[in-house]
């Protein structure tokens, strides 16, 4: 045998390929682009603490739109000044002074993705809440919190779930009530169309 | 809300992992309650692509117009053609123009708006007869404008120019009919004898006369399915949806009209419906002589004939290609005549309620238009000139020499989108917001259910908000340096629509007693209806019952074929060329993208040796082209076609240097009555020049080879007297 | 895990296909179908204009579209008639032709990555970011209705120069290179629609949500809708025309169609069994 034909046909070389396919696997998956629990650095770092935390705002309260459409959404700048144009006591801390400079200028404050999915995945926001919240009366912050983490501890939004197909469909395939008021079970939708149109 | 998302939707190699705080977010500040991320908004506007006039939804996502739909409130109930879908194409166009522009040292420089302004004025200051507008047709508001605009001025000279006037038409059926613009009922007819009118395609209101041949084709228990049959030198859209296509010798429709009424006034069921005076003047039609001038056999005739018998309630259209000859308008009266032979006068055709607002009312355009204009051009009498709504560069026969005199007026304005052939001569270009930025009210030309007014309106923020501006708010402008105090009071153009709509609000059906709650709903369902419209009758005696169809001259060999210089949905008179989707939608007839071409009939073209893809010269006396030959059996075998709408020479990546102008080729000749430019009466010859290409189209694998299904069940033809009858549910 | 599961839904599927009873086979209670009426088609394209529109197709251009690579999900084909070939005295024939969305389609089985499936609700789907660009189903295809991306057509100069890109769809991927699509029903229309129907407890009405080229066409020649909806327009009119999905041949055909009726699927003794019925053209015989 040549010393090449040895090496391609000895253990450590095999092994060497497996780690490397492992790897290009495991990097395609991408979840290695973002690390759980890394603070994402935002225009304003928004205290979820005091607003879902110390508060007990419904998430759905600024995050209006998660029951009618895909996407939850930032609220708009009118939903803060709703409430802080009559809170006096904070209205010179200088992330509120920040808030209506925003205002001010009439300019949305850019704040950054955190749950941000590939752009062939559409996660329909709708559905999850419709179910989980409005058909199974489960606690809001238990429903928006399985994908999102604890929010009530955190300031700004940090992604603490891994957020990977093999984790959304961990639980579709998971036995559930298939109706609010039945005993009857059944699994989440495995249409591939579903998510990626 | 601006350019919010787009940029996220484009996938390219770097979206496909989770990623965390790289995006921006865009989030809304102070939205309307209605507005939802991720769910579309519709809003009501009016299509502005032909003249048509038929009410849109346009699909609106975070403050972006993605998709127009059909308004179902509109008489195209909720349908909308291909190429008024196209129109966010032109909205959202690479090519657009972004800022004035003024010639200055033989070239076109950008400049201000308020230089722009400023110029205008100056240009315009005491310029009475000097003055010139050229626009294309205009109806609603914006002609109040212009008209009162031009009136300011002390000028006469306002010229309604329409390449694809139908002109004869109206002219004639003004006369025969007493009314320019009849409503023709096609679903409730049961026989339809179209000649050369593509009302499924090109002619008047496509997708309403669409909406209406879908029941026309219906059978049910109390009505037998419609018969088409078109009559025509080349096949349209329509001649190939019919179940008879008969192809004539261009100019002889009229003969073949006045053979048809000769041999049905023999009954005296059908003489009553006509003065004698009819029945003689049509007596030496007899069916030999039709058939030595038109070509059409005895069979064919006899066929028709039966029809136009038996199938009652019938409807007989008159289209541009029997009108655009020298002797255009007896053709058209001719045909029009068989309607009232027929009786189908007051069943299958009916006179449209008057509009009552007349200087809203559509003024439709003509190319009486076009040769006025440039006749004043040629003579200098005009120093300063605007533009808008049309392309005379491009659209003018070579024979016109329209681009040598325009170099004589002093000062030429255009107002447009592009910069196409007209801005390269003029000398300021003025940018304009497209029509899903601008507001606009609009008539139509055809009226088929009362009188109804459309509203245009916004359906995003300018995408240029620094460079275009609405052409009626500049008529607005234009119109305060002139007449300061009678315009003053309103800041702008939607100002001045709000407030003539709602001041008038009586006029329209149902409306709301709060002005705010009118003017809301008036936009949110896009039409007004006008309450009580006058009714008009059409006249029960034709206007002209004496024909005079000139004898059939000699053919000149030099110049063996006719031309048709066709018009295709997607281009009309070549507006739309730099609509990639129009370009790379196959032509309904033949396929062929992306390239101009002569259609030929097989016979002919063995007859010469052209294979499919030879290049040919097509030359009248005055012009000439050189394109791509295509056989193509829809045709009087001495008639070649040639698209109308390529050949751009300016005007964008999508349009320069794809195809060849017909416009340029055809005849200096006038029809008599009307003196409009008869289009169909172009002879030319071919040459061949030796080149070959492929011809890139949809259809087959061989060129050369004709299409057909091989004996194979694609589409599948049942013949009508088998057909099962199903009540319509 | 959610391959498993995909394919142990489809290989089921297509292993009891045709079953007897067609609910069972959708138990959403959705099954998309369409039906296209010949003789109301008038050639005009709109239909092709409004799939570009509502699906970011992408224009190639001429020199690629001469190559066969353009990318209409929906074509209107135009044929003329062996027998007046050379005076067409009765016209020419329109054909629009899209993914037939067949039950038993012959490009789901032959796909290496399982790309291509059936869905709950009766669609042939197409999962770009599976594809790997075999192009073995476009192969299979009888209707040849699948169109691949050659090029990458986002950064082509024809497709999508600034700014056409704000044009797009969000609710659909804009496809790269490498990967086959074709006709969806407009999968985002339906999707948006069966979850706002959902968040009302209830399915689609018939009228809800219909297909691009559906709501464009000025004849109104095509028919959306849920087959399983006994009410809904598509499936009176199947019924009116005799057409089973789940038979080869049609009842009405084995006896050699005595009652001339109009409906009849392209193609169908290929066995692919496709969700479009078209109606037969008619030409009056004494015209």
């Amino acid at each position: 045998m040549t010393r090449f034909s040895r090496i391609v046909n000895g253990p450590f070389f095999a092994r060497c390929c497996v780690a490397g396919l492992a790897f290009f696997a495991w990097s395609a998956l991408g979840i290695s682009s973002a690390v759980a629990g890394d603070k994402v650095e935002q225009p304003i770092e928004f205290p979820h603490d005091i607003h879902a935390g110390k508060m007990g705002i419904n998430c759905m309260y600024c995050h209006t739109y998660a029951r009618r459409s895909m996407v939850s959404g930032i609220p708009p700048l009118q939903k803060c000044i709703g409430c802080h144009q009559n809170i006096p006591s904070v209205r010179d801390h200088p992330r509120i002074q920040k808030l209506f400079e925003y205002w001010e200028k009439k300019e949305p404050i850019p704040f950054k993705k955190v749950h941000d999915l590939p752009e062939f995945v559409r996660f329909n926001h709708e559905r999850h809440i419709q179910r989980f919240y409005f058909w199974q009366k489960r606690p809001v912050q238990e429903v928006c919190g399985f994908c999102h983490g604890d929010v009530k501890t955190f300031t700004v939004a940090e992604k603490v779930k891994p957020l990977t197909m093999g984790w959304c469909i961990s639980c579709h395939q998971k036995d559930h009530l298939i109706n609010a008021t039945g005993s009857e079970t059944g699994h989440g939708p495995h249409d591939c169309w579903d998510c990626h149109k | 809300m601006g350019w919010s998302g787009a940029s996220l939707t484009v996938a390219g190699c770097g979206f496909t992992s989770i990623e965390s705080g790289v995006e921006t977010v865009e989030s809304y500040v102070q939205p309307q309650d209605f507005v939802v991320p991720g769910i579309g908004i519709y809003y009501a506007t009016t299509c502005t692509q032909c003249g048509g006039g038929c009410g849109m939804h346009g699909r609106v996502r975070e403050g972006r117009v993605l998709k127009m739909e059909g308004n179902p409130e509109t008489p195209n109930r909720g349908r909308l053609c291909g190429l008024g879908q196209a129109l966010v194409q032109h909205h959202y166009n690479p090519d657009r123009l972004k800022e004035p522009l003024l010639r200055q040292g033989g070239t076109l420089q950008p400049t201000t708006w308020n230089n722009a302004m400023a110029l205008l004025a100056e240009k315009t200051k005491n310029a009475g007869d000097k003055f010139a507008l050229l626009t294309g047709p205009l109806s609603g508001h914006l002609k109040v404008l212009a008209q009162n605009y031009v009136e300011s001025l002390g000028s006469r000279n306002h010229f309604i120019y329409d390449p694809l006037a139908t002109k004869v038409n109206r002219s004639v059926s003004e006369r025969m009919y007493g009314v320019a613009m009849p409503c023709y009922h096609i679903d409730q007819a049961q026989l339809v004898v179209s000649f050369g009118a593509d009302f499924l395609d090109t002619w008047v209101s496509p997708v309403h006369f669409s909406s209406q041949y879908a029941d026309f084709r219906k059978a049910n228990d109390s009505k037998a399915r419609g018969v088409l049959v078109q009559i025509e030198p080349k096949m349209t859209v329509t001649g190939a949806n019919a179940d008879r296509w008969i192809p004539v010798r261009p100019g002889t429709e009229g003969a073949l009209a006045l053979g048809l009424a000769n041999a049905l006034l023999q009954d005296p069921a059908y003489a009553k419906n006509v003065p004698a005076s009819v029945a003689a003047s049509v007596r030496g039609y007899d069916k030999t002589h039709v058939g030595q001038i038109t070509g059409i056999n005895s069979e064919v005739f006899d066929r028709l004939l039966a029809l136009l018998r038996e199938r009652t309630p019938s409807l007989v259209l008159s289209g541009p290609s029997a009108e655009g000859h020298v002797h255009g308008a007896q053709n058209a009266a001719a045909i029009m005549l068989l309607n009232f032979v027929l009786g189908n006068v007051g069943k299958t055709i009916t006179a449209p309620a008057r509009v009552p607002f007349p200087q809203m009312a559509p003024a439709d355009g003509d190319t009486v238009a076009l040769n006025a204009f440039n006749d004043g051009l040629m003579h200098g009498r005009f120093e300063t000139v605007f533009m808008h709504d049309v392309n005379p560069v491009y659209t003018a026969p070579a024979f016109l020499q329209l681009k040598d005199n325009l170099k004589k007026a002093g000062f030429k304005v255009l107002f447009t989108h592009y910069r196409d052939e007209t801005a390269e001569e003029s000398d300021l270009v003025l940018p304009l917001d497209s029509a899903l930025e601008d507001w606009g009210t609009h008539i139509a030309a055809y009226q088929p259910e009362g009188v109804t007014i459309t509203l245009q309106q916004p359906l995003m923020e300018r995408l240029y908000p620094d460079g275009t501006r609405s052409f009626g708010g500049l008529l607005l402008e234009l119109l305060k340096q002139h007449r300061p105090e009678e315009y003053k009071q309103w800041p702008d153009y939607y100002s001045y629509l709000q407030s003539a709509l709602t001041k008038n609000k009586s006029a329209f059906k149902d409306p709301a007693a709060d002005d705010g709650l009118f003017w809301y709903q008036t936009l949110s369902h896009g039409v007004l209806n006008v309450a009580a419209p006058q009714e008009q009758h059409l006249s029960a005696t034709p206007g002209i019952v004496n024909v005079n169809l000139p004898a059939a001259s000699a053919v000149d060999q030099e110049f063996p074929f006719q031309l048709v210089p066709s018009v295709r949905s997607g281009f009309r008179d070549g507006r739309h060329a730099n609509l990639p989707w129009m370009q790379e939608t196959a032509d309904t007839m033949t396929t062929i993208v992306w390239d101009s071409w002569v259609e030929i009939h097989p016979k002919t073209a063995e007859r010469l040796g052209i294979r499919e893809g030879d290049i040919l010269e097509i030359a009248s006396k005055t012009g000439s082209v050189k394109t791509q030959a295509y056989l193509f059996p829809g045709l009087d075998p001495d008639t070649v076609a040639v698209p109308l709408g390529q050949g751009h020479e300016a005007m964008g990546r999508y349009a320069k240097g794809v195809g060849v102008n017909p416009f340029k080729l055809l005849a200096p000749s006038f029809e008599n009555a009307t003196g409009e430019l008869a289009y169909y009466a172009t002879r030319v010859k071919i040459s061949k020049t030796g080149d070959r290409v492929t011809v890139v189209k949809d259809e087959g694998w061989r060129p050369g080879v004709l299409s057909t299904q091989q004996g194979r069940k694609i589409v599948a033809t049942m013949a009508a007297d088998k057909v099962k009858l199903f009540r319509e549910e | 895990m959610s391959i498993t599961y995909m394919l142990r839904d489809w290989t089921h599927y297509r292993s009891t296909h045709p079953s007897a009873d067609i609910n069972k086979d959708h138990p959403e209670g959705y099954k998309w179908a369409m039906a296209i009426d010949l003789d109301a088609c008038t050639g005009c394209n709109a239909c092709v204009v409004a799939c570009y529109a509502e699906n970011n197709l992408p224009v190639v251009g001429k020199e690629k579209f001469a190559h066969g690579f353009a990318m209409h999900w929906m074509r209107i084909e135009r044929y003329w008639n062996d027998e007046d070939i050379e005076t067409p005295q009765h016209g020419a024939q329109f054909m629009p032709m899209l993914c037939q969305q067949c039950e038993a389609a012959p490009c789901e089985t032959v796909c290496p990555v399982g790309a291509t499936n059936h869905t709950p609700d009766g669609l042939n789907s197409q999962v770009y970011n599976r594809c790997i660009g075999s192009r073995y189903c476009s192969v299979n295809c009888p209707y040849k209705v699948r169109y691949f991306n050659f090029y990458n057509y986002p950064e082509q100069e024809h497709a999508w120069p600034d700014p056409l890109p704000m044009q797009l769809n969000p609710d659909l991927t804009v496809r790269t290179k490498g990967v086959m699509e074709k006709c969806t029903f407009c999968v985002q229309r339906l999707y948006e629609a069966k979850s706002k129907a959902r968040t009302d407890g209830r399915l689609v009405k018939d009228g809800e949500v219909t297909t691009a080229c559906a709501q464009s066409c000025p004849t109104g020649a095509i028919t959306f809708g849920n087959l399983l909806d006994p009410y809904s327009k598509v499936a009176k009119m199947w019924r009116q025309q005799r057409m089973d999905l789940y038979k080869d041949v049609q009842d009405k055909d084995r006896d050699g169609n005595p009652e001339n009726i109009r409906g009849y699927r392209v193609l169908e003794e290929l066995r692919a069994y496709p969700s479009i019925i078209y109606l037969e053209r008619v030409r009056d015989a004494q015209a």
